[in-house]
């Protein structure tokens, strides 16, 4: 850290940390935060086995998994398969009733 | 119904593709052949044997088949309509699918059974680089050579580009694992050639119709048991009708139809009482049983089903499967030739009250010295082997499945609520004496009161039990509707961690045991495989 000025409160608080012998616990952090940067487990539980990391709510992130085909076994990826799976929900929050799983059973 | 929606309008009745009715086997072969002339062989390249290239390379079951043929149309746009589609994968399951003996171990994926945990090797990384996404049996029910399973991994990567970004692929050496080493694996594990597939190609298969003493088990409902008729309408389909009974003893008629593949994999429909199910079972290789699941729409939802042909003898099942020692039960024993008595063995009498084709109804008694254990149910030349469980009290209770799932749906949404079916088993302590070893004995589902609980303190501080759902009386978790909750922190979605506690009453003692459910999202994306 001896070249970066934090500028925020957040950023002070990282190199608190490092000061205080905890850069191990700080790297950590930064390669799993909550359920994007992961797919071990899987879509339908957290990191840590449950379900209070994942997005809260799912929908707020649901197309940062389908427009870079992350868990694309459980989410449409639109980037290549069905490009147009949420073409009438411009929002998840909002539209999510719209959607509808790709293979119907009926 | 069939429902329409975007860019799914050309798949209409895809789901239904299976199970749907064919026309007569010569006419629907040669149709196959032309569908795979005039649309498949545009690209792939007809090989010096007469195959086409890449689909004559592999073997997969119907639902595969299905799967592909989908595929094709979203990804290639290669139209076919549902008739075209069903013959498709008639001919090429039947010639090119798997053995009995290579889907033996991953039917559950077949039958939709909820709530299995896999058995995934321990050798390689195809745990992780298939199932992690996939199940397991996904991959097992395909069968390649290596080199074709190289071309799968190339797909993978062309097809979902950031696959190699993905946590658990970058401690590894991904592309370089994936395109030399797995394939390698895949296809020894699942070699395109086998004897098993050669010798069960040449097998002559035994037509099906004929009368069929059937027994089964709903969990959250009871058991049942009764006969089923097949006729032949085709060359490889029937028609069914079924005249059941309930554990409780009520009738239960249905009827339907079905197409067998591959020889042995039957897929029907049927309505029973009233409710549509879709039949998922397989035929022995001596034509002689069948055994397999059925299930509603939410797939979930269903029942164990084992068949007899009539003119056999077995004992299928029983409406209820225990007594207590110095108890009184009234039981119905289903089977195939049963005889004019059911024998229980030392210390339990059963009294004839009637007796059917396919059932005899006994009054139980077991005497306050009967000893605990499993005993042979014997009817005649008929046998269940161990199946009746005689106890003393219950010793542990199971919540069975032990870890389940379940996900928020409905609520205006598209995507149904996909609740998680409990029962509680009870066990009594093997001769170690000791609960919860391998040695226990289980006496089988019994009534329980139900209640759950947040599951740790995350849980509890997001007060998950609160709002992802709710328990009925026989076990059945219902979850909550879908969709951002702002009544809760962050306006998460209604998920949760629960305990599901079950106690059931034995005697003046109460016996709890417990399960853990994760109440989940929504899968957008559902195929017959998962």
């Amino acid at each position: 850290m001896k070249h970066l000025k934090p500028l925020n409160k957040k950023a002070g608080l990282v190199e608190e940390a490092v000061d205080g012998g905890k850069l191990e616990e700080v790297a950590a952090m930064q390669t799993i935060v909550g359920c994007t940067a992961t797919l071990d487990p899987g879509w339908e539980v957290d990191p840590f086995g449950s379900v209070a990391a994942l997005c809260a709510p799912m929908e707020a992130d649901l197309y940062g998994c389908s427009d870079p085909c992350w868990w694309p076994a459980q989410v449409p990826d639109t980037i290549n398969t069905y490009p147009d799976w949420n073409a009438n929900a411009p929002s998840a929050a909002r539209d999510w009733r719209v959607l509808d799983a790709v293979f119907p059973k009926k | 119904m069939l429902k329409l929606d975007w860019g799914l309008r050309a798949l209409a009745g895809a789901g239904l593709l299976l199970w749907g009715s064919l026309a007569a086997g010569g006419a629907a072969a040669q149709d196959a052949e032309a569908v795979l002339k005039a649309r498949c062989a545009e690209c792939h390249e007809r090989l010096p044997d007469g195959g086409l290239n890449r689909i004559t390379n592999m073997r997969k079951t119907p639902e595969g088949w299905h799967m592909t043929i989908v595929r094709m149309d979203i990804m290639h746009g290669v139209k076919t309509s549902p008739e075209e589609q069903r013959a498709l994968v008639k001919f090429l399951a039947d010639r090119q699918g798997l053995a009995p003996e290579e889907t033996a171990s991953y039917r559950y994926i077949l039958e939709r059974t909820p709530n299995i945990v896999e058995d995934i090797p321990a050798d390689g990384d195809v745990g992780t680089l298939c199932a992690r996404c996939h199940s397991f049996a996904r991959i097992a029910l395909q069968r390649r050579e290596a080199n074709e399973w190289l071309k799968l991994a190339h797909f993978h990567l062309g097809q979902w580009p950031t696959a190699e970004y993905q946590a658990m692929s970058r401690d590894r050496r991904w592309w370089e694992i994936v395109s030399t080493e797995t394939p390698k694996q895949l296809g020894q594990m699942f070699p395109l050639k086998t004897k098993a597939w050669g010798d069960w190609l040449k097998q002559p298969k035994a037509p099906l119709d004929g009368t069929w003493r059937v027994a089964g088990h709903r969990p959250g409902v009871g058991s049942y048991g009764g006969t089923m008729v097949v006729k032949k309408t085709g060359q490889d389909t029937y028609a069914v009708s079924y005249d059941l009974m309930t554990a409780d003893g009520k009738p239960l008629k249905g009827a339907g139809e079905s197409i067998v593949y591959t020889g042995y994999e039957w897929r029907g429909t049927a309505k029973l009482g009233n409710e549509e199910v879709s039949e998922v079972f397989a035929v022995s290789k001596d034509g002689k049983s069948m055994r397999g699941r059925w299930f509603l729409d939410v797939s979930e939802i269903g029942g164990t089903m084992t068949a007899v042909r009539d003119g056999s003898t077995a004992v299928l099942g029983m409406s209820r499967p225990y007594v207590k020692a110095g108890e009184t039960a009234r039981v119905t024993v289903w089977g195939a030739g049963l005889g004019p008595s059911i024998d229980l063995g030392r210390g339990v009498t059963a009294q004839v009250v009637a007796k059917g084709a396919d059932h005899v109804v006994v009054d139980v008694k077991a005497a306050p010295d009967a000893a605990p254990g499993l005993r042979d149910v014997t009817s005649g030349q008929a046998k269940g082997k161990g199946i009746f469980a005689v106890y003393r009290s219950v010793d542990t209770v199971r919540v069975e499945p032990a870890f389940a799932i379940a996900r928020v749906g409905g609520n205006g949404g598209k995507t149904p609520k996909i609740p998680a079916q409990f029962e509680a088993v009870g066990y009594i302590n093997g001769p170690d004496g000791k609960p919860g070893t391998d040695d226990d004995v289980r006496i089988g589902p019994m009534p329980a009161s139900w209640s759950f609980d947040n599951n740790g303190e995350v849980a509890q501080q997001m007060e998950d039990a609160k709002f992802a759902g709710a328990m009925e009386a026989n076990g059945l978790f219902m979850p909550a509707g879908a969709g951002p909750n702002p009544q809760r922190a962050y306006g998460t979605n209604n998920v949760g961690d629960l305990l599901i506690k079950a106690a059931v009453k034995d005697g003046g003692a109460t016996v709890e045991g417990e399960g853990r459910l994760i109440v989940t999202v929504q899968r957008w994306n559902d195929p017959p495989i998962r």
